[in-house]
């Protein structure tokens, strides 16, 4: 009998409790905002800032000349690892426990943001000093929060001296002929696979995505309300993509966690599409000398010219910050060119200021240079918090485009339906 | 085969006695010189990762990407141990994780201890209630709890303490299955006895119990403190400023990257972080054999 | 959430088998009953102050339970049952009630599908595997050798407290086709390994492998415990009675064993069920989602902000345990 009044009783609290719940009904987007202006003059006070792996622990020494710069103000730096980065902010917001300003992986802003827990950048800040792609990375629903910190992008890697027995000086500027080369490659100089490309799987979309926008591919259609992966253009790229697996020119069967830089030094895959910390990596395996046998140079062209994906991280002020005014003003600090050329020397991170590539720093290495007039027309996608999911899917049809030869027009089409039922989660 | 008088004649036997002598009846000792090869042979294809690993901890990050793997380093050093020691604090972080690890592991062996007594002894109303809770928790995956949990913990004003990264764990369920499970192996009579001397229940379990639990407790303990001194997601969310940090958190601060991963410092620092659980077990691992056997398996 | 998570039903243990070190005792798991004792009179104060002092033993655990885990389980549990995502996590309340909608949502979900298969397939052949490699080792370790016997207990327990990341450095390169360890062994033997990582029919045997090289310490140590009691006059009565070692292995050995071969299994079984560290840190879950496991699958939901969806994929796997775990206990109950 008891128990049976337990039961009721359990039952009813939770019905109630279930009836309590609902979505109040604006949710809407709510139009573009700007931070309201920071005022003048030196920070005070102290700030609590995040930031993640190798720059973490860099950022405190930069940092001392904005502290020597601003007496009253002191800056806690607290380094976290990368792996479980995303999930430490997530619950930080979640219980409300963020710092005042932290390091952001570009590709969180969506989910970020989407939770209210941003706080959108001030006017006084001119967005125009930043390169267009990496500026892009901080508009979520048209407003800006925070800047972009550092960047990188990706470009073709070549062993020059291998292409030099299969032909060719440089890569071809156009995608028929990067194909070429690649093939030239193998039958020239030796090559197992003529291009490192990522068979699908988590992250492949990074991959694919530099030629589908150098095609002119735009994710967004209907003026950014809805995700665009049926498009001539993505066909196109897919298509462009998946013949280099099935013409043999790049490895299907190659396992989830990349071999690239030893296949790079031993010639066995001696191009591949990747990001500036490559250059370390492959020197560090490929030894003493070795910076001399290879090269960069940008992603071929389709029909809207050259462009990659930019990525890097971003910086963001949080809502919560009790201290806004001085958070906001070690991020100006950060942005202006002489402390990003200082950055980039300690770190190696590229700045994400335009002018700062003037410094003679960052003009005396050619292959940064390449880098660097990537920069200015390379995309980033759309920040949605739904955008990972979604991508997800394309990652998994991708797979199967490149690994089983499945039709790329039937596989888009799929990644669609899924992208239009799931919503850019505006 | 009846099930009361195996614990008996396991337990009458003197702790760490020779077993193999049982299997061997009729046969040479000397006469297995197969099975040791065999067992040698099972040995290295265990160990070899192991040791690939601890010898990796000495090479360049270079040599340690080239393909086909080396075995001995090309050029030995400890640079990836001095670049460990001199970045990371590392006092600070080993204390941070031997704190956590001893008060959870003191904590689990006291409690667990405990509320295993209750339910395998005792009588009483609820007692049903309390083992189907322990058991649910057993089984629940944690992922689907660990977002609430840390609200919950945030809203205590526990984050950023060594209290918040503990406190949570301090009574596992699974040692509480545990404990249960081994104290029911015990003979009931004990408690008679105890309740005839007219000692109170309380102490019945202080004082005749649990010193026969020791083995059990050795046993409780090593799994303990080998679950908290490798948990990583925990402390990395509690913990707001790095001085909260423990090591597997350090750890990974300075190995993994945004794009790429420090192979040489990572090996270095999981060499470094097994050390105490090595010592853990090797210290207890008399204890721990021993315990196993004297708790009554039929 | 990452790897490493440290995290199961108990949250001390590594999501692989928590190693437990005692097997159930007699009626495996069903509570003995308290001597009988009549109520009323001196023996009804002494029932009541075993109730008492029941309470006391059990309060820290209550109030720890209480307090950190049963809030967590029912907040989650109600959330699987509406639509909640990550930014709805600051106002719990303020979301829609869909009922069953995320179960069958996850039921329906091909790539969810897929993880079960792969779990089963994970579960059915890798726990054997890792159980017949534990009690080979503890039988050979136990009767087998005389000498080194420590050595040997250490050696194989290593793999068990050695970090997973760690072990996925070493693993990787052991699989790499060609050039890794393991194919190159073969190819002495004239066999042409696969490439295990890269091919979606090897890469599941790999993780089985693997797991089973990084869990049968932990069984194998319970076993060497549950072989040590079985009283060496049992075994010299059926050597006289002219038994080989096989036939005492099987009418001797094995009987005694069955509790402990019953707990082994059902903390085997579970944290099989909800193997993830493998597959996370060697695979992704590829290729082609063959080695995307339940717990992967829903790790990746919540990651993606779909709470309601990803609490209800968990109690599903909850489900499973609970249901796999009954059925242990009643296969192997004791039939005496």
């Amino acid at each position: 009998m008891r128990r049976t009044t337990i039961t009721v009783a359990c039952m009813t609290a939770a019905a109630l409790t279930m009836t309590a719940c609902g979505r109040s009904a604006d949710n809407g987007g709510a139009a573009a905002q700007t931070g309201a202006a920071v005022s003048t003059g030196a920070a005070k006070g102290n700030l609590t800032m995040w930031a993640m792996g190798a720059e973490g622990d860099k950022l405190p020494e930069l940092i001392k000349d904005f502290e020597t710069a601003n007496p009253g103000l002191t800056v806690k730096v607290t380094a976290i690892p990368w792996n479980a980065a995303h999930d430490k902010f997530m619950t930080a917001v979640t219980a409300n426990k963020t710092p005042d300003l932290a390091m952001v992986g570009t590709t969180w802003m969506g989910e970020l943001a989407g939770s209210d827990a941003l706080d959108p950048t001030p006017s006084q800040i001119d967005k125009s000093a930043f390169f267009d792609g990496a500026q892009k990375t901080t508009e979520v629903g048209g407003t800006s929060f925070g800047i972009p910190w550092y960047v990188e992008t990706r470009v073709v890697f070549y062993r020059s001296d291998l292409a030099k027995k299969a032909g060719f000086d440089t890569v071809p500027s156009d995608q028929a002929g990067l194909k070429e080369m690649a093939k030239a490659m193998q039958t020239k100089a030796g090559a197992k696979w003529g291009l490192g490309l990522q068979a699908g799987g988590t992250g492949s979309w990074q991959s694919l995505m530099p030629f589908a926008w150098s095609n002119g591919a735009d994710l967004t259609k209907d003026g950014g309300k809805a995700y665009n992966f049926d498009s001539p253009q993505m066909l196109e790229s897919m298509k462009y993509y998946q013949s280099y697996f099935t013409d043999g020119i790049s490895d299907k069967a190659a396992p989830a966690t990349p071999t690239t830089e030893p296949d790079f030094a031993s010639g066995k895959v001696p191009m591949f599409i990747s990001g500036p910390w490559e250059m370390s990596g492959v020197e560090k395996v490929g030894g003493a000398g070795f910076k001399d046998k290879y090269n960069v140079a940008p992603i071929p062209a389709g029909s809207a010219g050259s462009s990659s994906f930019v990525g890097g991280s971003n910086l963001a002020v949080f809502k919560s910050t009790q201290n806004r005014d001085a958070a906001w003003k070690l991020v100006q600090w950060l942005a202006q060119p002489d402390v990003q050329a200082k950055w980039y020397t300690m770190s190696t991170d590229l700045p994400s200021v335009k002018s700062a590539w003037q410094d003679p720093k960052l003009t005396s290495d050619k292959k940064l240079a390449v880098f660097g007039k990537q920069l200015e027309t390379a995309k980033a996608p759309p920040s949605f918090s739904t955008w990972e999911q979604v991508v997800a899917n394309l990652d998994t049809e991708l797979e199967k485009v490149t690994k089983t030869g499945a039709d790329p027009a039937a596989a888009l089409k799929t990644v669609q339906q899924q992208a239009d039922s799931v919503g850019t989660g505006q | 085969m009846s099930v009361d008088t195996a614990p008996r004649l396991a337990r009458t036997r003197p702790p760490g006695a020779s077993a193999p002598q049982s299997g061997m009846v009729g046969s040479h000792h000397g006469g297995r010189w197969w099975l040791y090869l065999i067992l040698v042979i099972a040995l290295v294809a265990v160990v070899a990762p192991f040791v690939w690993m601890v010898l990796g901890s000495f090479k360049s990050d270079g040599e340690l990407q080239q393909i086909p793997p080396t075995w001995w380093p090309q050029s030995a050093s400890l640079d990836n141990y001095t670049h460990l020691f001199t970045q990371l604090n590392f006092k600070q972080f080993f204390a941070n994780s031997a704190i956590v690890a001893v008060v959870v592991t003191v904590g689990n062996l006291l409690f667990c201890s405990m509320l295993g007594y209750a339910l395998a002894m005792l009588d009483f109303k609820g007692k049903r209630v309390i083992f189907i809770a322990v058991m649910t928790t057993l089984m629940i995956p944690g992922v689907v709890t660990f977002v609430p949990l840390f609200v919950l913990v945030a809203n205590a004003g526990l984050v950023d303490t060594l209290p918040g990264i503990f406190l949570p764990f301090l009574v596992a369920p699974f040692g509480v299955f545990l404990m249960r499970q081994f104290i029911i192996g015990l003979p009931k009579d004990l408690l008679d006895a105890g309740r005839v001397d007219g000692a109170g229940e309380l102490r019945i379990f202080a004082q005749i119990i649990l010193p026969l639990c020791g083995p059990a407790l050795a046993t409780l303990g090593i799994l303990t403190f080998l679950g908290s001194w490798n948990n990583f997601l925990w402390p990395l969310v509690v913990a707001q400023s790095e001085e909260k940090y423990t090591l597997p958190v350090a750890l990974a601060l300075y190995s993994t990257g945004q794009n790429s991963t420090n192979y040489g410092l990572l090996l270095a620092g999981a060499t470094v972080v097994i050390i105490p659980i090595l010592a853990v077990f090797l210290i207890f691992q008399r204890r721990f054999i021993e315990g196993i056997a004297t708790t009554g398996i039929k | 959430m990452s790897a490493q998570t440290g995290m199961t039903g108990s949250p001390a243990g590594p999501v692989t088998p928590v190693p437990a070190g005692l097997p159930s005792g007699p009626g495996n798991g069903s509570t003995r009953q308290g001597s009988a004792r009549p109520s009323g009179g001196p023996a009804g104060r002494g029932r009541r102050a075993e109730t008492r002092a029941a309470w006391v033993l059990a309060l820290p655990f209550c109030i720890l339970f209480l307090a950190f885990t049963a809030w967590p389980v029912i907040q989650s549990f109600f959330m699987s049952f509406t639509d909640t995502k990550a930014k709805d996590l600051k106002h719990p309340f303020s979301v829609n009630v869909i009922g069953l909608d995320n179960y069958t949502k996850a039921l329906s979900d091909p790539i969810f599908r897929k993880s079960a298969v792969n779990t089963a397939y994970f579960v059915l052949i890798g726990m054997p595997l890792t159980l017949v490699m534990a009690l080979a080792a503890a039988v050979a370790l136990d009767k087998g050798i005389s000498r080194f016997r420590a050595v040997f207990r250490l050696g194989f327990y290593l793999p068990v407290i050695t970090s997973i990341v760690a072990v996925a450095v070493v693993w990787r390169f052991l699989l790499q086709d060609p050039g890794g360890l393991i194919n190159t062994a073969l190819g002495w033997v004239g066999i042409d390994g696969p490439n295990w990582l890269g091919d979606p029919k090897w890469s599941m045997p790999a993780l089985i492998m693997m797991a089973a090289w990084r869990n049968f310490g932990t069984a194998m140590i319970i076993f060497l415990a549950g072989l040590q009691s079985v009283p060496a006059e049992l075994h010299e009565a059926a050597a006289i009675d002219g038994a080989g070692v096989w036939q005492r292995f099987r009418n001797v050995t094995m009987p005694l064993l069955r509790p402990t071969l019953l707990f082994v299994m059902v903390t085997t079984a579970i944290g099989y069920l909800q193997f993830f560290e493998e597959p996370y840190v060697m695979t992704q879950g590829g290729p082609l989602n063959s080695t995307m496991s339940l717990t992967y699958a829903t790790f990746n939901q919540f990651g993606f902000g779909n709470y309601g969806l990803a609490a209800a994929m968990s109690y599903i796997i909850f489900v499973v345990i609970a249901i796999v775990t009954a059925v242990q206990f009643r296969l192997l109950r004791e039939r005496s």
